[in-house]
């Protein structure tokens, strides 16, 4: 149905797609997986158009079911495109909360679907004969549409203008019921209420349905999904994979899933392409992908993919406790920050009890706004608004941000960062000072010991990649060794092999330093991988505490059930 | 010639052009203090309101002292003033920015409310105030204005620090025990400058300006020191007469302003260019 032929697109420099050439069929779900940069969704956004201007294509076709869209040399033609977008292939984001409009309610956006391509698309659905599979789905909807046109014009010419108003209300209500009808498509059971909603006051996953209803309420041919989970959580994750392979069985759509993970195409798609650097390294079926990789650089993706296997050996030993937290609630003040401002307590971790041990790696999971990072920062003492005690056995522990990108000082060099803590323990103890030069072995040291080389030892956090001021992160936060490092989402915003060496890089570190890690992540397999005890939390409270192993065989409360699934 | 083109082409304008016009300024000014080409307070009655010549490049004025001379003087003076007004302003903004952005609570509520009444009134009328109670004179032209433009750097470097507080990298700091100071000024401190430096370059046009507009009205600086504003203000009653009276401290004044502003524009671009 699509065909892309010797793609390549540049932006001012080098091609950032080189050559790509696929097709997808009708009905049929290909995934396109690669790292970021990969030039996937430059790919997907020239297929829709929606490529910026600055981009050049600099060879090769696009068809559309023989039409075609676009070609090398030739500007992009914009009304051709726009009868496509929107009535024949649509496009879902991956970040639900910019892609839809704050100021508009979400039924009216919707709704703004049928108000610019519902007329135009019916009456030329109607001209371009459908294929077999369409008709039989598209029948009934076809011929009703028609007849509420042809009856509309009759209506409208024998009435006048007062009935020609009464006829635009019902029209107004069926294009409502149409709506209503497309988001419990999605999966939103108040539709009704969604309906009269704006976008802030939904959560994530129901925006992320509401884009897919926007998507799909033309029923058209192709649907481009660009990272459509990966701003949501794991089981609201789980729910929008299983809608997309409902929509895709019932509408018989084709679908171009764009993912970064592995896992999550091998669940929904027939095909995978894997790309790097702008080529297609590998494509095939799927299971003969992850069976049989064929290219070096598929290999590593997928064993690169935290599994549920090859967990850390070495079971540590509970011998000494080195924080204690004892029926801990951390509050939160709500509008506190003016002069006659009233503060609400908020209540954010109900009565959480437990021990991080001494050279153990805590896995603490849980999804997003479930108290997580309120309970790491009342541990660290950021967070005084607390109830119940933290007691430390050690000196004061660090911290790891998830955001490589705003945890360094972006000013100062990679040296002067990892000197730093170092400097402070010398003005705060002053048995402990270092001089001059023995701050800077360290700082070389500990350089090498996060695997990297000297000569960043001057570069600034900019001139480094994320996954490389991550290890400056943890060299920053185990320099001073201290006893606990709390690790928020650590690899969260790596790619999939920058992960697998970061979290290979924080196993080695543990078993070399013996620090114990408080290790928080959503993902659950990543904390498979690295943890010896794992924590599961929801909504404040922790609800389940046990040896890894035990909690991943046999899980108690159903809401692990759920995130293990 | 080809040659030249390319490194033309490559070359930021802005900081180029601004650099030559405000190093000439400034280069008059700071030669004024050592040498003039006539005495800046040397009258003659014969040499009285001539024209530009290749003898007085700017003239001469109503006691026929050399125009260029005093302009000199002027730059010299003005530049001078201005500075200090910027550094008075600029580090008190700091200070007090920094305090009321990082700790915040009633302090910081307390000051807004302060600099938000300062910035109520005209800074002009702000400075006839302090300049009433302590007298007329250069120090007090420096300190009054000195006082005025202080709140528009305190909401500058207040903003900035609260937007970086909480930022990870601070997080951090605070969990490695740094010190609240050494935060303040080694942490944070450093992260704002580009944006700093955008507001003390406009502060310090805006400081010329006022400068001048206060020695027109002749509040500034006094007599006989010369000054841009208090030659524009003498040259009004010769304007038919002697145009280049007025002209010649009027487009001194355009000169430096403008070259300053193509300077800062020209370092923002740098600085863009390197993020």
């Amino acid at each position: 149905m699509i065909k892309i032929e010797h793609l390549s697109v540049a932006f001012d420099g080098p091609e950032v797609v080189r050559d790509v050439s696929f097709t997808i069929g009708d009905g049929e779900i290909l995934g396109v997986v690669g790292e970021s940069g990969s030039g996937k969704s430059v790919t997907a956004l020239t297929l829709m158009g929606l490529v910026s201007e600055s981009a050049h294509v600099t060879s090769g076709k696009i068809y559309y079911d023989d039409q075609l869209l676009l070609e090398a040399g030739k500007p992009r033609d914009n009304a051709l495109y726009r009868e496509y977008q929107g009535p024949k292939m649509s496009m879902v984001f991956q970040e639900p909360m910019t892609s839809l409009n704050p100021t508009m309610k979400v039924g009216a956006q919707v709704e703004e679907m049928l108000l610019l391509h519902d007329r135009k698309c019916l009456g030329e659905s109607i001209a371009s004969a459908p294929k077999q599979n369409e008709i039989q789905t598209q029948k009934g909807q076809l011929a009703d549409a028609e007849g509420v046109k042809m009856e509309e014009a009759k209506t409208r010419y024998a009435v006048g203008f007062t009935g020609w108003r009464e006829e635009r209300k019902k029209e107004k209500a069926r294009r409502k019921n149409r709506v209503l009808e497309a988001l419990r498509g999605v999966g939103l059971r108040e539709a009704e209420r969604v309906y009269d909603c704006y976008p802030h006051q939904l959560s994530g996953g129901m925006r992320q349905r509401v884009m897919i209803a926007m998507a799909v309420i033309l029923h058209p041919g192709l649907i481009v999904a660009d990272e459509p989970t990966t701003a949501l959580d794991v089981t609201v994750q789980n729910q929008i994979i299983e809608l997309l392979k409902k929509i895709n069985q019932e509408q018989k759509n084709s679908l171009l899933f764009i993912t970064h993970d592995l896992n999550l195409a091998r669940r929904l798609c027939d095909r995978i392409l894997v790309m790097q650097d702008g080529l297609i390294v590998e494509s095939g079926h799927t299971e003969d992908i992850f069976n049989d990789p064929k290219g070096e650089y598929t290999k590593k993706l997928i064993s690169a993919v935290p599994g549920r296997t090859g967990k850390r050996k070495s079971p540590h030993e509970k011998i000494r406790p080195l924080v204690e937290v004892r029926d801990l609630s951390v509050f939160y003040r709500e509008n506190a920050n003016s002069l006659f401002g009233k503060t609400v307590k908020k209540c954010v971790v109900h009565h959480a009890d437990f021990t991080v041990y001494e050279g153990e790696i805590l896995g603490l999971v849980g999804e997003s706004g479930c108290g997580k990072t309120s309970l790491s920062k009342a541990i660290l003492g950021l967070n005084k608004m607390t109830e119940g005690s933290v007691t430390h056995h050690s000196n004061s522990p660090q911290m790891v941000f998830q955001d490589p990108y705003s945890s360094l000082n972006p000013m100062k060099t990679v040296g002067w960062l990892l000197q730093e803590p170092l400097r402070a323990q010398g003005i705060l103890d002053p048995s402990k000072a270092m001089s001059e030069k023995d701050r800077e072995a360290a700082a070389h040291d500990m350089l090498r010991k996060v695997g990297m080389s000297e000569k960043y030892f001057t570069r600034r956090p900019s001139q480094l990649s994320g996954g490389q001021r991550q290890r400056i992160s943890i060299g920053q936060a185990l320099i001073t060794r201290p006893g606990l490092v709390i690790a928020d989402e650590p690899v969260s915003a790596l790619d999939v092999t920058i992960q697998a060496q970061i979290l290979e890089l924080i196993r080695s570190l543990q078993e070399e330093l013996k620090t114990s890690f408080l290790f928080i992540s959503h993902d659950i397999n990543v904390i498979y991988q690295v943890s010896d005890r794992i924590m599961v939390m929801k909504d404040g409270k922790i609800l389940e505490i046990g040896e890894t192993e035990e909690v991943f065989q046999h899980p108690k409360d159903p809401y692990t059930k759920e995130l293990l699934r | 010639m080809k040659k030249f083109g390319a490194w033309f082409q490559k070359q930021n304008m802005y900081l180029l052009v601004g650099l030559l016009m405000t190093g000439l300024a400034v280069v008059l000014g700071i030669l004024s203090f050592f040498w003039t080409p006539y005495g800046t307070t040397t009258m003659s009655v014969a040499e009285r309101f001539h024209a530009p010549s290749l003898r007085h490049l700017f003239g001469t004025d109503n006691f026929g002292r050399d125009i260029f001379s005093r302009v000199m003087q002027g730059i010299g003076t003005t530049v001078i003033v201005s500075s200090l007004i910027v550094l008075i302003s600029a580090s008190a903004g700091i200070l007090i920015g920094a305090v009321t952005g990082y700790f915040g609570g009633i302090l910081d509520e307390v000051i807004m409310r302060i600099t938000d009444a300062v910035n109520a009134f005209p800074s002009i009328l702000l400075a006839l105030v302090v300049i009433s109670i302590l007298g007329s004179g250069k120090q007090n032209v420096v300190l009054s204005l000195g006082i005025v433009f202080t709140p528009s750097y305190v909401r500058i470097v207040r903003s900035e620090f609260i937007r970086l507080r909480d930022s990870d990298f601070v997080c951090r700091a605070r969990l490695m025990g740094v010190s609240k100071l050494r935060i303040l000024f080694i942490h944070i401190l450093p992260n704002i400058w580009s944006v700093f430096w955008v507001s003390v370059t406009i502060g310090f046009n805006n400081a010329i300006l006022a400068e001048s507009g206060m020695s027109y009205l002749g509040i500034g600086v006094q007599p006989p020191d010369a000054s841009l504003g208090k030659m524009l203000s003498d040259a009004q009653g010769y304007l038919g007469r002697a145009p280049w009276y007025a002209l010649a401290p009027g487009l001194t004044i355009v000169w430096i302003v403008l070259g300053f502003s193509l300077l800062s524009e020209g370092v923002r671009r740098k600085e863009e260019k390197k993020k």
